[in-house]
């Protein structure tokens, strides 16, 4: 079966500095992938060239068959991002930042859309507000609503639930475990091995810009896999 | 409806719900009017060179607030990424990036050019139909160059700073061009005097839009 997702031989420099080396891994439509590295192991840069905010020095990636390079418009319309900024307008308020973003991606009402969010990340009552008046916790709860206007067949994470409030993190768990209901695929870069465990149906180690590490999650042993881990983040470093 | 308009919109709603750049511009161009006025004596004639070219400091010099404001509203909480994020093309993004520049250029000079007219002397009103397709040409040409170069300096610190460094030496044929059919215009010429010089204008619009329209993504996504 062709993959949902494809990332071949994926490559990338900064300045002569290796970011990334011959990354190539494949998923399929409902894989959870936990990807965990070092910091400077290349996490977020392999993160940006998926979502199309970086170029890709070298390889391919296709979603669906789409070809990032040839057509990054319908790769775009699969894709969800929830990064460390919000995204998000501070002059407009909850709504208008929502139905914006769900005019940009074509979505059929994005009126109905940005309220259907609203709801679900509990911000329903304040959704005239302007985003500028919200609390941290209120802007990454609005920030996951915005990466789930268009429904995104491929949701990317980069460490998601860094700085989240107690409230948010329930609220994205939950959005988490509805998109994997519906077959939706996640890639989450995260440094927590517990949380990254728990969500995963893959895990990847991602050391020194190559993917070094890369299992089902039915296959490992959650006691030892913080041992396993260093072992080869180690290793890679020795390399 | 198209990411062009829905950007547009967002823009100038943005804009007219807080009108910080159109105020900024027409205010300095108000100032510069005034002040540039106060060099002249009470009652005495300016030629039309010096009227041509005190009109076109005004705009040119309060238009730069502008320009910058529509590509550093993007900063905020890395908004530029969820433009990039959305299947939104790069074109799009410049020609609607260039059109609400455009248009915020256009508002600002619909208060600088009557208070031109007011203080330097109603000599030059018969000139109004023409000037009006010479302001044209002419923000065609800045709105495009200055969407580039903002987008440029947008991803550094100063970027306020930096852009009329690099918009103003870029711009200084176009400025020179529109003084002299501004000149030639108020001195009552009539259009086949001038209209070569209209089209160099056009061609340097269509030339730095073309510019826009081929560089943005590259300029923007690392």
């Amino acid at each position: 079966m062709a993959d949902f997702l494809a990332v071949n031989n994926l490559g990338k420099e900064y300045e002569g500095r290796r970011a990334l080396h011959k990354v190539s891994f494949g998923l399929q439509q409902g894989d959870f992938l936990s990807l965990f590295g070092p910091n400077g192991a290349g996490k977020s840069t392999l993160l940006r060239i998926i979502s199309t905010l970086t170029s890709a020095g070298s390889g391919k990636v296709e979603i669906k068959g789409f070809d990032l390079a040839e057509e990054p418009e319908a790769f775009k319309m699969q894709l969800g991002v929830i990064s460390h900024q919000s995204l998000l307008y501070g002059h407009m308020t909850a709504r208008e930042n929502l139905i914006f973003y769900g005019s940009l991606y074509k979505v059929d009402d994005p009126e109905q859309r940005a309220e259907e969010l609203l709801r679900i990340v509990e911000l329903y009552p304040r959704r005239h507000s302007r985003v500028s008046r919200f609390s941290r916790g209120m802007c990454q709860r609005l920030s996951i609503a915005r990466a789930l206007v268009n429904d995104p067949s491929l949701l990317l994470l980069d460490e998601p639930f860094s700085g989240l409030d107690q409230y948010a993190s329930a609220i994205l768990t939950e959005q988490l475990g509805e998109l994997r209901s519906r077959a939706r695929t996640v890639i989450m870069v995260t440094h927590s091995l517990d949380r990254g465990l728990a969500a995963a149906t893959r895990v990847g180690i991602l050391a020194g810009g190559r993917l070094v590490y890369l299992e089902e999650r039915d296959t490992i042993d959650p006691s030892a896999f913080e041992g396993l881990y260093m072992e080869y983040v180690h290793g890679a470093r020795a390399a | 409806m198209s990411g062009f308009w829905i950007l547009v919109r967002k823009d100038l709603h943005a804009e007219f719900r807080k009108p910080e750049a159109v105020i900024s511009m027409a205010f300095f161009g108000f100032l510069l009017l005034v002040i540039l006025n106060l060099a002249i004596p009470m009652g005495a004639e300016i030629s039309p060179e010096t009227g041509a070219g005190i009109l076109w400091v005004a705009i040119t010099f309060s238009s730069v607030l502008g320009l910058a404001r529509t590509m550093s509203r993007e900063k905020e909480n890395c908004c530029m990424d969820g433009l990039l994020l959305s299947p939104m093309s790069a074109e799009s993004l410049f020609g609607a990036k260039m059109a609400v520049n455009f248009t915020l250029m256009l508002m600002a000079e619909l208060s600088i050019i009557p208070l031109f007219f007011i203080l330097y002397g109603d000599t030059f009103f018969h000139s109004l139909p023409m000037l009006v397709l010479v302001v044209f040409l002419a923000n065609i040409g800045f709105a495009a160059t200055g969407t580039l170069f903002s987008a440029i300096t947008a991803g550094t610190n100063r970027n306020e700073a930096l852009l009329p460094l690099l918009f103003y030496p870029v711009v200084i044929p176009l400025i020179s061009i529109t003084v002299k059919v501004t000149a030639m215009i108020f001195q009552g010429a009539g259009p086949v005097e001038y209209s070569s010089w209209l089209y160099v204008m056009t061609a340097y619009g269509l030339i730095f839009s073309g510019l826009g329209f081929l560089l943005l993504d590259q300029v923007i996504r690392e």
